[in-house]
């Protein structure tokens, strides 16, 4: 089980150490930042959803007083394209637009105001094209559009590339798993169920609206600042989408972003950065692109609808003999992270249960909206929306209790998972049984009113953690003992530049406020995949800890000559060196510097006291006809959450009067960090997907594009303080840093489920698409009770 | 363009300004305090919130001109010299925030409710931030913050 070890800061709830300046607005974010004599850039979009671009007129923008650079999508702005899996996507659209919203031209002015007057002004006469927004009709053999005629030409990421379906032009990803014999588990069942459940679109909704600023400096290199949750990422877009070289582009993310829940995809970084390349004249002055609370909503990633059509099959005595689910990611008009999300949520199904037949396949397909694709759960939360609904209704047609037919099937230490992998680290069981503790399980609450229904629902969830991956570190020692790392994980508010802080202060034995955690830049910071998929703690953690191997060995050899000893025989504790077993025997790490005439204190040599480290994990590539891997992933957080709803039969809205959660996450590095995203995860996201959320579009125009009907939750949304509660199981991982693992991305993978299985047991109605609004619920009461009358 | 006099933070301003600015871009852009941020420009996620003569109010669907006189409060006014108020210090110690871009707004309409009301139950505070939005937190923290200082 969990490591039972006290540490000094390890397992300790740290004060947030970037919380000074944000609660005391100091904090400067993208949006925040203002440069000298700055530009300010405003984009055109196109407002039909597929359309040829037949010509552009800028003239008029460009002659209106105030207007610096106006771009269009041409050779010279956007040579080549660019995409997180397939490269199938220009800064600015050439030739056509396939979405309400694409850009196609963009301003740079003297205020946000004249470049808006200047993207008014400019004119482009389209050709419309036939759309194709529904998900079947584009995963068809023969759509009504096919978005990318060339796809097959365009460049694919070497390490996870995609797979494409002969048959089906729009499909921009295929994976699929094949275990065991389906055909032979359905016939030994004795239920099977079938069953199709779907997703709404939903917007990730960070507080901070989208932004870039970019500046080409005097030497013609351009720095670039934004959102980004993966720097690395960045850099390697605006880059090789101009044939830059990567020395060319500098990419800084500063220390306070606005959140990010997987929806961080760099548009406005590219915009602002092809407005500062195209800026005439020196010297060239900076431009900030900020996306409005609007076109954020309505231009940026979402999650993706999602199709998943599931066939289970079980046994009278509740075992799961085969299962059988194809899963359409229904993605926008260009993959994005889409393609990879539409490959990865089917780790959940394959890694929830035991399940001896197991076949999937996985499709992510093109239409004409805006992209769609990497949310908090990554394509999990969705395919395990339809698992855990089909596993409550078999439970129920096998007149077994849903927590123990979940207890009987969930997976332990050991277990091989659809993928043929021995899984490590599994809390599966015991999530349960917190959950079920926590929200009273088997114990019925008395409704206030006849007309007040109440129900309890559970749902079990897990989220892999990405492979292959790879993350750096460089850690230095200031003489005056201050330990700064390097890294280019994002803090977005999770809090990992205090988990990080608390790591250094328990290798160095030095308190927290000793350590400095640089923000992302790539001219400083070493490469990270990306803040995602949970893998912070894990693979940073684990790289921090090598630097920091590497850091103390050059300390204490340094030290060594000083103390007269051998290396190995020291250790370090508050910035002293010291002899272990002769404490008084130590000098300040200050004094392993010389000082020098003029000023300054230098070593003699080495130039400097830093260590770096590399902590890389391939993993293993799944067999691309049958899935099968010994590696498919890092690790796996484990969650189980269960709900206590009331349904008001009259108005047919839902009401959360309790949830609780439990999530192993391996070590808890910072509890109190680790329940602020439990809370996100359930009471903002969760709750926000199951009832109030969704992106309603007509012919690819969002309808509800600000916070007055795109609605997440408010704090009357969510249960009391006593009625929420939250369980940290700490399943250790042998390879992760002090046994731990991650937490966020696992948060809301259980709770859409558990809100309707809870809905179930309240009305006996389920639900097979969320969001569960009042209209759905009222529509369905009256389609019951008619059934009943009949 | 006009003249707009007014006190912020209890200094004295006096600026020329087009009579279309709101007094959030007045705050951020023109003065430079930053800490009140623009979310949605429409009034409804809260993260403009400011104090008028001691009331919480939304500056982005409020004129400059409109505060004309008046004075403002605003997140980087709260602490005193480097004593932190009592509902930053809550929301320091109960990690009531985590991205930090709404926690500006809702500092404000916490502080602002908590001035004018005395013993405040869970659901008053619930009700009191209802126009504040948060995505990080589920709100949970925050509550549990603002409880704690109305204690205090």
């Amino acid at each position: 089980m969990g490591d039972t070890k006290e540490y000094k800061y390890i397992g300790k709830s740290e004060r947030n150490v970037n919380g000074i300046e944000k609660v005391t607005g100091a904090a400067k974010y993208c949006s925040d930042m203002e440069m000298a004599r700055m530009l300010y850039g405003k984009v055109k979009r196109s407002h039909y959803p597929h359309a040829r671009i037949l010509s552009i007129d800028i003239s008029k923008a460009k002659q209106l007083p105030g207007v610096k650079t106006v771009i269009v999508g041409d050779e010279k702005t956007c040579p080549n394209r660019f995409g997180a899996g397939v490269a199938d996507e220009y800064v600015l659209a050439r030739e056509k637009v396939l979405f309400v919203g694409d850009a196609v031209a963009a301003v740079a002015a003297e205020t946000e105001e004249i470049a808006q007057k200047a993207v008014d002004l400019i004119e482009v006469e389209y050709e419309e094209l036939p759309p194709v927004f529904d998900g079947d009709e584009a995963f068809s053999r023969n759509p009504p559009a096919v978005l990318h005629e060339g796809l097959k030409t365009y460049k694919t990421i070497r390490s996870v590339p995609p797979r494409y379906d002969e048959n089906r032009p729009n499909v921009f990803n295929y994976f699929r798993i094949r275990r065991n014999d389906v055909e032979q588990g359905f016939k030994e069942a004795d239920i099977v169920f079938e069953n199709r459940f779907q997703v709404a679109m939903i917007h990730h909704s960070q507080m901070e609206p989208h932004c870039g600023i970019a500046k080409v400096d005097g030497s013609g290199r351009l720095t670039v600042w934004g959102t980004s949750s993966k720097p690395y990422g960045m850099h390697r877009d605006i880059a090789e989408s101009r044939n830059l070289p990567s020395s060319a582009v500098r990419v800084i993310i500063p220390t306070h972003v606005g959140g990010s829940f997987g929806g961080r995809e760099p548009k406005a970084e590219q915009i602002a950065a092809s407005l500062a390349l195209a800026q005439e004249g020196h010297p060239k002055r900076p431009v900030k692109v900020r996306f409005t609370r609007e076109e954020q909503l309505t231009t940026t990633t979402t999650r993706a609808r999602y199709i998943v059509d599931i066939k289970t099959g079980v046994k009278k005595d509740g075992a799961i003999v085969a299962n059988e689910m194809r899963t359409i990611l229904v993605g926008g008009a260009y993959a994005g992270t889409g393609y990879l999300t539409a490959r990865n949520g089917s780790f959940g199904p394959a890694a929830n249960y035991k399940i001896s037949n197991f076949s999937l396949d996985a499709y992510g397909v093109y239409t004409n909206q805006r992209m769609a694709g990497a949310f908090r759960g990554f394509g999990n939360a969705e395919t395990l929306w339809a698992l855990e609904s089909q596993i409550d209704m078999l439970a129920e047609a096998l007149n077994i209790d849903r927590l123990a037919f979940r207890l009987m099937n969930c997976p332990v230490e050991g277990d091989i998972n659809a993928f043929g992998e021995s899984m490590h680290s599994v809390g599966a069981k015991e999530c349960l049984e917190a959950a079920a503790r926590d929200i009273e399980w088997g114990k019925k609450s008395e409704p206030k009113e006849p007309h007040l229904k109440i129900g309890k629902g559970i749902a079990l969830g897990n989220k892999y953690s990405i492979v292959p991956t790879a993350s750096a570190a460089i850690v230095k020692v200031h003489p005056d003992g201050l330990i700064e790392l390097r890294t280019s994980t994002v803090e977005l508010g999770q809090g990992s530049n205090t988990i990080f802080s608390q790591m250094i202060a328990e290798e160095f034995n030095v308190p927290v406020s000793m350590v400095r955690v640089l923000n992302p830049d790539t001219d400083l910071t070493p490469f990270d995949l990306g803040t995602a998929s949970s893998r912070s703690t894990f693979n940073m953690g684990n790289a921090i800890r090598k630097a920091c191997k590497d850091v103390k060995q050059q300390m204490f050899e340094l030290a060594a000559k000083e103390l007269g000893s051998a290396a190995d025989e020291l250790d370090t504790e508050d910035s002293r060196i010291f002899i272990k077993g002769s404490p008084e025997k130590s000098l300040h790490v200050s004094e392993l510097f010389i000082p020098m005439v003029i000023g300054g204190y230098t070593l003699k040599e080495g130039a400097e006291i830093l260590g770096k480290a590399t902590f890389y994990l391939p993993g293993i590539t799944p067999d691309p006809e049958t899935g099968h891997s010994e590696r498919p992933a890092s690790f796996y957080m484990f969650v189980a959450q269960a709900a206590e709803v009331e349904v008001d039969t009259q108005t047919g809205k839902v009401r959360v009067l309790k949830m609780v959660t439990a999530n192993d996450c391996g070590k808890a590095i910072n509890p109190m960090m680790v329940e602020g995203q439990q809370d996100g995860g359930v009471l903002s996201m969760g709750i926000g997907s199951a009832l109030l959320e969704e992106v309603i579009t007509d012919n690819g125009v969002m309808l509800n594009p600000q916070f007055a009907d795109y609605k997440i939750p408010t704090t009357l949304d969510c249960p009391d303080l006593d009625n929420y509660k939250t369980a940290i199981i700490e399943t250790a991982h042998r390879e992760g840093p002090w046994g731990a693992k991650g937490v966020g991305e696992g948060t809301m993978v259980s709770s859409a489920p558990a809100i309707a299985n809870a809905i179930y047991d309240a009305i006996g109605i389920r639900f097979h698409e969320i969001p569960i609004t009042p209209e759905k619920v009222l529509t369905a009461l009256k389609e019951k009770n008619k059934e009943r009358l009949d | 363009m006009e003249v707009l006099s007014l006190t912020v933070n209890g200094e004295d301003i006096e600026a020329e300004i087009h009579p279309g600015t709101t007094l959030q871009k007045f705050l951020h852009d023109t003065l430079g305090l930053t800490g009140t941020k623009e979310g949605c420009g429409e009034g409804l996620c809260g993260a403009c919130t400011v104090m008028i003569d001691g009331k919480a109010v939304k500056s982005c669907i409020i004129l400059a001109l409109q505060a004309q006189g008046k004075n403002i409060r605003t997140i980087e006014g709260l602490a005193n010299g480097e004593v932190l108020d009592a509902v930053q210090e809550s929301f320091m110690e109960n990690g009531a925030f985590q991205c930090g871009y709404c926690t500006p707004g809702m500092i404000m309409a916490s502080k602002s409710f908590l001035d004018e009301t005395q013993n405040p139950t869970e659901t008053d505070i619930r009700h009191a931030l209802s126009g504040n939005l948060c995505r990080c937190t589920g709100y949970h923290k925050i509550v549990k913050a603002v409880l704690a200082a109305s204690n205090k």
